[in-house]
């Protein structure tokens, strides 16, 4: 029987011997779902009863070892719920409120009890705590079903303690360590060998340097893992630059924007992390505004204290700017942007609309960068009532579509 | 089967008769009941005389959860059914599922239609439902027939504008009707938070469900515990096993151990979901103090300083420092908040990314210390402990981010 909780509307849909859910019913509120869960429980047991062959009218009543467990998977994402503050207090009450000796219930979740105290009060459920898996643990995991054991645990050996150190869920190691284990095997020949101490050795100093990176990409969703494959048979040259920290393939972003979209994400970027009163002296082509700056000496103690409101923004994170703004630095860059692709292309001719190609549709591309979460729409001021918006991007990211734009 | 059970040990067997009497909640509470001055007597002295002499009532029974309440009431109404056979019919309602007045009008209606083999109709209205449930008390009433209310968790119904309580209560007193309004509940001062009107027309009989004597509680386990000498258990090992259990209980250790469980968890229903007897081992055959020890240690609750624990667990013997890059920390980050050790400020806050959303600390600085007492290098403990560096530094007026916490990690 399989018990299915939504939010509020909450279905129940019931599963019978062939394994399939015969019917679902529908109920928007806790008194009928009670009921219909009653109704249904009953008929699940008196089936298990006849069919264990214990149905005798004087064992009726007593319990007498069928049992129906209802089993509640991931208990902590109810928290989040807008009706958590009733949902959870009936889940756990659920025992008492059916008042069946056959019916368990089993919750699992991956926080401590003492995350879900409520005013309300509840019996609290048993608690059978799993502890964390050991290193020894996670050995004996991964070395389940692994065709070349020998192989495999000198792979272990290496690696298993630093990725242990970062995360010790299965799911994420796993992940982690497969395509790991693909690099330690590409020198070998023959994947059922069984490595003696100097191959162990040899295979150790290969895969050493590429442990550090991996690390680092523990938590990383590879992308487009077949065109990485084949770049990385054009680049193997450039290995010895991979070593050294600096990563030609990731600097490249890997999604595909237009280019107005790019000038775009890249304003947006700007305007959130400069404040507006930088804009004059950062767009103004004219030049004017610097004779008017009085050049004082800086002293040290303004510099530091510069650095430290520098430090103290970034910190804070990205500011809000209205649309007007976005738009004008933005036209800014483009125009920028639009001179230096005359001045390559100046052999062909212009066409007509050149700057206005790529204004046209730019409130298009505003609402589909913020669907992609790289534009985050914030409040809207309440004296000029215009939205703001927020960049959600990191510098990394803003520098990478920076290179990407055939501008720099 | 029949051979199975003729090569089942008397330990066996032994557990699985403590077994289901700690699961029967009849058994548990009828010594406890037996005494003239006990709820169970006088709430069914109550009740009685309302059935006998013809008139309406209302009692709350009152008490911490576990304490017995349905219980006591569940073996008074047992009682009653057989004695007075075809007089009283039964109407249950929950606060946590019939809160909402419809609701509970439905309820009632339908349970009112299963008593007495009237047909239900799902699309009734309201006001059908509580003309029904009027007409109902008038031919009740003038049949003589008496319908128990059992309100439970009701502190629920006195939320809101109390409709089903005035109109349940008005009902009784207008019309000619025979009923008794039972409420239970673990707030001990839900009679407060009625109205007035309706408090009104509550009669202010409360039953008190509090917990039992340490002289009672000892009793009671060795009630609970002793085999009894009657059942299908030899003899030998029924006498052997009480003897062993009457020396666990009068020892001292016993009693501190049974002093500090109930010091968390002071109800009988607690005490009986104590596990030690899942813990005798069937080999010796005997409950043993050793069982009773474990089973307390095993219900003290895994707080959050055991998830500190763990990423403690998680350090190296050697010292390597590792720099880790941003997602690794913000996926330690996030385990932090998933783990509830820190949270979100404000969870309307979806104007911002991740990064820049202002946390606090769940945890007290002294948990903190308790959990980070060596050095370690795992992103979750350094992030910890920099929490910890940045909450001791009083000139921060900023709320800490996960973008500080990054930096200072650095």
């Amino acid at each position: 029987m399989v018990v299915l909780l939504q939010g509020k509307p909450v279905l129940l849909s019931r599963k019978d011997s062939g394994h399939s859910y015969s019917s679902v019913k529908r109920c928007e509120r806790p008194s009928d779902f009670v009921n219909y869960l009653r109704q249904a429980l009953e008929g699940v047991i008196s089936n298990l009863k006849e069919n264990s062959g214990k149905s005798n009218s004087k064992m009726s009543g007593c319990p007498d070892g069928t049992m129906v467990y209802l089993v509640f998977d991931n208990l902590e994402r109810v928290r989040d719920w807008d009706k958590c503050s009733t949902i959870l207090p009936f889940l756990f009450n659920l025992y008492d409120i059916l008042k069946m000796p056959e019916v368990g219930l089993i919750f699992i979740s991956n926080t401590s009890p003492d995350t879900y105290y409520l005013n309300v009060g509840y019996v609290e459920p048993v608690p059978l705590y799993f502890p964390n898996y050991t290193e020894d643990d996670l050995r004996h995991i991964f070395m389940v079903n692994q065709a070349n054991r020998k192989l495999y645990a000198a792979f272990l050996d290496v690696v298993l303690r630093p990725f242990s150190r970062v995360t010790r869920r299965v799911d994420e190691l796993a992940a982690a360590l497969s395509s790991l284990f693909e690099k330690y095997c590409e020198p070998l020949s023959d994947k059922q060998v069984v490595p003696n101490e100097e191959m162990k050795r040899k295979l150790f100093s290969q895969i050493r340097p590429h442990i550090a990176s991996a690390l680092n990409e523990t938590f990383h969703v590879q992308s487009q893992p077949l065109l990485r494959a084949e770049t990385n048979k054009e680049t193997k040259k450039t290995n010895s630059s991979r070593v050294s920290g600096y990563l030609e393939d990731s600097d490249k972003i890997d999604f595909h924007m237009s280019t107005s979209a790019k000038y775009l994400l890249i304003s947006a970027f700007l305007a959130s992390r400069n404040p507006a009163t930088l804009d004059a002296s950062l767009f103004d082509s004219t030049g004017v505004s610097d004779s008017r700056k009085r050049k004082r000496k800086a002293s040290e103690k303004s510099m530091e204290q510069k650095e430290m409101a520098e430090q103290e923004l970034l910190m804070k994170g990205p500011g809000t700017f209205p649309l007007e703004r976005l738009l004008a630095i933005f036209q800014c860059i483009t125009s920028l942007a639009e001179d230096s692709l005359d001045e390559e292309e100046s052999h062909e001719p212009t066409t007509e609309g050149g700057s206005r190609g790529l204004m046209s549709d730019v409130l298009l591309q505003l609402s589909s960068l913020c669907n992609a979460n790289f534009i985050i729409k914030g409040g809207s001021c309440p004296l000029e009532g215009s939205t703001r918006y927020r960049t959600a991007v990191s510098e990394d990211i803003a520098l990478k579509v920076i290179f990407s734009t055939s501008v720099l | 089967m029949g051979r199975e059970k003729e090569k089942e040990k008397p330990s066996e067997k032994a557990l699985n008769l403590l077994r289901s009497r700690l699961a029967d909640p009849n058994f548990i509470f009828k010594p406890l009941s037996d005494s003239p001055d006990s709820n169970y007597s006088k709430l069914k002295f109550i009740i009685s005389t309302s059935v006998t002499e013809a008139c309406n009532n209302s009692i709350l029974l009152l008490g911490p959860r576990g304490s017995g309440k349905v219980a006591v009431l569940e073996l008074v109404l047992s009682d009653l059914l057989q004695q007075y056979p075809d007089v009283i019919s039964v109407i249950r309602l929950n606060g946590l599922l019939h809160s909402d007045d419809n609701c509970a009008l439905k309820e009632i209606a339908r349970q009112l239609c299963m008593e007495h083999q009237l047909l239900f109709s799902k699309v009734a209205s309201f006001d059908d439902n509580s003309q029904f449930m009027i007409a109902m008390l008038r031919e009740c009433g003038l049949a003589h027939k008496t319908i128990i209310f059992v309100l439970d968790e009701f502190d629920f119904f006195a939320q809101g504008k109390q409709r089903l309580l005035y109109s349940l209560l008005d009902a009784m007193q207008s019309v000619n009707s025979q009923s008794v309004v039972i409420g239970v509940s673990c707030r001990l001062d839900v009679d407060q938070l009625l109205e007035k009107r309706v408090r009104s027309r509550f009669s202010h009989r409360k039953l008190l469900f509090l917990s039992p004597s340490k002289e009672d509680t000892e009793r009671f386990m060795e009630h609970i515990l002793s085999l009894p000498v009657d059942s299908s258990i030899p003899q030998n090992y029924t006498a052997e096993f009480n003897g062993r259990l009457k020396k666990i209980i009068s020892d001292e250790r016993f009693k501190e151990l049974i002093t500090t469980y109930l010091s968390f968890n002071f109800t009988i229903g607690h005490l009986v979901r104590f596990q030690a007897v899942s813990y005798m081992d069937l080999d010796v055959g005997f409950l043993s103090l050793e069982n009773f020890k474990t089973a307390l240690s095993s219900n003290q609750r895994q707080s959050k300083l055991e998830c500190i624990r763990e990423y403690k667990s998680i350090h190296d013997s050697s010292q390597t420092s590792d720099n880790y890059a941003a997602n690794v920390c913000l996926r330690a980050f996030e385990h932090l908040l998933q783990r509830q050790l820190i949270s979100f400020i404000d969870n309307k806050g979806h104007n911002q990314s991740v990064e820049f959303r202002p946390v606090k600390l769940l945890i007290s600085s002294a948990e903190l210390h308790q959990g980070l007492k060596s050095s370690h290098q795992c992103p979750p403990v350094t992030m910890l402990r920099a929490a910890r560096t940045h909450l001791e530094n009083p000139s921060a007026f900023w709320l800490l981010t996960p973008q500080h916490l990054y930096s200072v990690m650095h």
